[in-house]
């Protein structure tokens, strides 16, 4: 199956694990990440992701506050989380 | 680095891709991994794919559907062949992951080649002997979209509690004693496990079809906490 496209409907954290991986030594998409716009909790696995091919924008699932955008250039990585309140990252798989 | 060893075709727009992997470090039903093509030009496009194979399968395959417009998969299921390298990183992602020792009862919910990362972990699941309830509930276009039919078929005949619910969207062949409409409250009630048996949920297909099925399990009084979703890009189940 073919996850990710330009353009395309949102998609999920899952498919920006393989991103997600580049960045961090944990798995994030396991991880808990709670919305500064409603306070909503959710898995970063299942948040909404917006993916090109330079990077990712995830949007909290029930206020579409953007909750962290990453992005790759050629120099390296740039990542904005305003818009996450906290994102908890469990040290064993969930 | 890949090898491709072999390519099997599923329907008439999805293939199975067997690879071999060098240093393959293992992987956990549900994961998928990264496919990067490079163009001569350098240009280069990346593409997640699923796992179809259990963790102790001889090689790692993946099954790809053919998107008409894509950039990667046109290439994976045409132009492929034995012997070719293929890019990839993996396996990655921890949160769609089933394995027998999580225990159940499973109730997997499929819309297309969403039917993959849950193949993983039907596969796993008899290859590892667990006799865990579990119930797949597969929505189709129509009978030759249906992926692993043969297999799935198989897999029901071992007859160690496994149930598998076939739903046709736009055309049955005659005689279909399966069902003939789109995923629905009543039928998710019907082949999946009540609320009550705190069933644990792995939906993936289209984002239509996964929104579509978690709400209605909620709806159903399922724990939003024990329903895993994964979406993927533009394709009709």
């Amino acid at each position: 199956m073919e996850k990710t496209k330009d353009g395309a409907l949102p998609l999920d954290g899952n498919a920006a694990a393989g991103l997600l991986r580049e960045l961090f030594v944990l798995d994030l998409t396991v991880a808990s990440l709670t919305c500064e716009g409603c306070g909503a909790v959710a898995t970063v696995a299942e948040v909404r992701v917006y993916g090109g091919r330079m990077g990712a924008i995830f949007r909290c699932g029930a206020c579409d506050t953007p909750v962290l955008r990453l992005s790759r250039t050629p120099s390296g990585f740039s990542l904005d989380m305003r818009g996450a309140r906290c994102l908890r990252v469990p040290t064993a798989p969930a | 680095m890949a090898e491709v060893n072999d390519v099997i075709p599923e329907t008439h727009r999805v293939k199975t891709l067997l690879l071999g992997i060098p240093g393959w470090p293992g992987h956990l039903p549900g994961q998928h991994v990264d496919v990067r093509l490079t163009g001569e030009d350098g240009y280069q496009a990346q593409r997640s794919y699923s796992i179809a194979s259990a963790p102790d399968a001889f090689h790692v395959s993946l099954t790809v559907e053919r998107i008409s417009d894509g950039e990667v998969s046109p290439y994976l299921v045409d132009e492929l062949h034995a012997g070719d390298r293929l890019e990839l990183r993996g396996p990655i992602g921890g949160h769609f992951v089933w394995t027998a020792t999580q225990g159940g009862p499973l109730f997997l919910i499929a819309g297309g080649s969403g039917i993959v990362p849950l193949m993983a972990m039907l596969r796993h699941r008899s290859a590892a002997g667990s006799t865990v309830p579990a119930v797949l509930l597969y929505s189709s276009r129509t009978l030759e979209d249906i992926i692993y039919r043969e297999e799935l078929s198989n897999l029901v005949g071992k007859g160690d509690g496994l149930t598998v619910a076939h739903a046709l969207t736009r055309a049955r062949p005659a005689g279909w004693a399966g069902y003939a409409r789109r995923i629905d409250q009543p039928m998710l009630a019907e082949v999946g496990f009540p609320a009550s048996a705190r069933p644990r949920v792995f939906v993936c297909g289209p984002t239509s079809i996964v929104e579509s099925a978690s709400q209605l399990l909620l709806g159903l009084g399922h724990e939003r906490s024990l329903i895993k979703t994964e979406r993927f890009g533009p394709t009709g189940g």
